[in-house]
């Protein structure tokens, strides 16, 4: 049975929770969705009493209406935004939700070479604003939402993941517009979260790192065991023993990633390093909290990236200014 | 004068005689014509000025200029580097466009001639450490491998007695010069076996002068089969697997030893529709880019 997907509209007053943690009985929306098909209670799926000429018809509709819903909300200067404060010190902004593209080469001006992966921003909208009181009672909440994904599976236009970013007051955007990979820019460090690819039950090698133990010298059906797991005093195995088991499929974050280099047309930014996750898996992109980075918001777009606001358009590359782009003859010691 | 090869055991003799008052006439073993002239276009360059000249004097050729037609842009070769093809996977095509799209713009500042396995290439690269800051290799390309920016080349050739292997990044901005000296094929497409052939097969001469080749001619097959030192070897060559045409196996290995190799075939392997990939729609696609990025 598939998982409930989120039902998200910016603007309107929808409740909006963090995918994946839903329970099987939910209490169905107030009041003006009625043209919800809801699965699992009736057990029906969507073209299930439709005839076989009306299903591509019905999905192509659908399509067209997508996209007008989507491109209906690029301007949010149509909803009366919340005024943009300025930046002040300790306030953190947004981030985003990407998907990974896939990793390659890049070479700086003095010839070292990295590895960046790709991460493209499809489709990110802020979807739900939380304020200070309601979320925790320290910081205000702005949950953004990743790709649009199928609307068969609810109503209206949901999307694949949610996720919740703590911002400061003065950082809050109204749920609306969507967000571009021009809010991170190059030369900035960022924090990448995602799931890590699942290994399904695996050893305590593999799992855990131990050393195992020899292949010959007489080691009797004994190469790849933990050995001993605790002590003789004890008399029990303390909980939480590192053992084999499921490993991998854990939502974790690698910290302090340089960005490179954006593609402001298609949306890509492309970070230092590798990042946790597939490829095409989705991955929350935020600005890094480490405190060596404390304060690097100054003088990146606050809260962030309005293009039809800004009097400059981008290029189509922003590049950090170590990066050496292909167009720039062989490098040369002199 | 006698001529010194380095490479023997070549199937070709060239067909002339070289004189001199103190040897016997030779027969020149050398896998080269000595008549050296790349494809070019051999322009007359500067007249020597040698003043008032008697009509009888020597008057020294006039120096040609150069000129390497095959990186020229007016020069059509259908030949499509294999790192463009990429590798069969889940990745969304448009991380492979935007690759190309770079490894084009990289096309447009360094010529990367066409280069198979079994060619002879010299590489210029910038190294830091180097005096005058850049070093050369010249070696034969025994393997070819990744896909996209970070596509590879391994030369290898033999110094000093001393077996030399060196891995190239094609589109790695140091490299400011890749220059083949001898384009031609062998029957295999990787020659790692090399490292375990009498060290002669990997021996060329640093100062090799570039081989010429007719502009519309296809490039040439060395049926070259290889002697190796005694087994053990790093690999067993002689398994299917490796489907090497290029070893003498008869010289090191028995009958019954070649049979008992052919234990490990896997004759269903051919058969196999899941293994099958058609690249001829990607290949399509590339060749448009390709085209539409050389009009830009």
């Amino acid at each position: 049975m598939r998982g409930w997907r989120l039902l998200t509209q910016a603007g309107a007053q929808v409740l909006g929770r963090s995918s994946g943690s839903l329970s099987a009985a939910l209490p169905p929306p107030s009041g003006n969705r009625t043209n919800i098909c809801l699965r699992g209670k009736n057990g029906t799926w969507w073209d299930e009493h439709l005839s076989e000429e009306n299903v591509p018809f019905v999905k192509q509709l659908v399509s067209n209406e997508d996209k007008v819903q989507l491109a209906s909300k690029l301007c949010p200067l149509q909803d009366e935004p919340w005024p943009i404060q300025p930046w002040e010190p300790g306030s953190s902004r947004v981030g985003l939700i990407a998907l990974k593209l896939g990793m390659m080469p890049l070479w700086t001006k003095d010839g070292q070479k990295h590895v960046v992966t790709l991460l493209q921003v499809q489709d990110c909208h802020v979807v739900k604003y939380t304020s200070k009181e309601n979320h925790n009672g320290k910081m205000a909440a702005l949950h953004a939402g990743g790709k649009t994904a199928s609307r068969f599976q609810l109503g209206l236009l949901p999307k694949q993941k949610v996720q919740i970013f703590r911002v400061t007051d003065n950082a809050v955007i109204k749920p609306g517009p969507p967000l571009y990979a021009a809010h991170f820019r190059p030369g900035q460090y960022v924090d990448v979260t995602g799931k890590t690819i699942g290994k399904g039950v695996e050893g305590i090698m593999k799992r855990w790192g131990f050393k195992g133990q020899p292949a010959t010298h007489g080691q009797t059906k004994t190469h790849r065991r933990p050995g001993a797991i605790s002590t003789g005093d004890v008399a029990r195995v303390w909980p939480g023993t590192k053992m084999p088991g499921r490993m991998g499929n854990v939502a974790r974050t690698t910290y302090g990633l340089k960005v490179w280099r954006i593609n402001t047309k298609l949306n890509i930014i492309y970070v230092n390093g590798s990042v946790p996750g597939h490829k095409n898996g989705l991955v929350k992109v935020r600005d890094s909290k480490l405190p060596a980075f404390k304060d690097f918001c100054k003088n990146l777009p606050f809260p962030t990236y309005f293009p039809d606001r800004d009097e400059e358009e981008l290029p189509e590359d922003l590049y950090d200014k170590n990066v050496w782009q292909s167009s720039e003859p062989s490098i040369t010691f002199a | 004068m006698r001529h010194v090869c380095s490479i023997k055991g070549t199937s070709s003799e060239c067909s002339e005689v070289i004189t001199c008052p103190f040897w016997q006439p030779l027969r020149c073993m050398s896998s080269f014509p000595p008549t050296a002239l790349p494809s070019v276009v051999c322009r007359p360059g500067r007249q020597q000025s040698t003043g008032p000249s008697e009509p009888g004097a020597f008057q020294p050729p006039p120096k040609s200029v150069i000129v390497d037609k095959r990186c020229l842009p007016g020069q059509e070769t259908r030949f499509l580097s294999p790192e463009f093809i990429p590798p069969r996977g889940r990745t969304d095509p448009l991380k492979f466009k935007l690759e190309r799209k770079e490894m084009l713009e990289r096309r447009k500042v360094l010529c990367i001639p066409e280069l198979y396995v079994g060619s002879i290439l010299r590489v210029t690269t910038a190294d830091l450490y180097a005096s005058g800051k850049t070093s050369q290799f010249l070696g034969i390309c025994i393997q070819r491998s990744g896909s996209g920016l970070g596509a590879t080349f391994i030369l290898r050739n033999t110094i000093e007695r001393q077996g030399v292997e060196i891995c190239f990044e094609l589109y790695n901005p140091r490299v400011q010069e890749i220059q083949v000296v001898k384009l031609e094929k062998r029957l295999d497409d990787g020659l790692l076996y090399l490292r375990d052939a009498l060290p002669e097969y990997s021996t060329f001469d640093v100062n090799m002068k570039p081989v010429s080749l007719e502009a519309g001619q296809e490039v040439p097959v060395n049926k070259l089969k290889v002697k190796m030192e005694p087994r053990p070897w790093s690999k067993r060559w002689e398994r299917p697997k490796f489907n090497i045409k290029g070893i003498g196996f008869d010289l090191h290995l028995t009958e019954e030893q070649m049979k008992e190799a052919q234990k490990w075939s896997q004759p269903w392997l051919e058969f196999d529709m899941m293994r099958e990939h058609d690249t001829s729609k990607i290949e399509a696609e590339i060749w448009e880019e390709i085209q539409a990025s050389k009009n830009s």
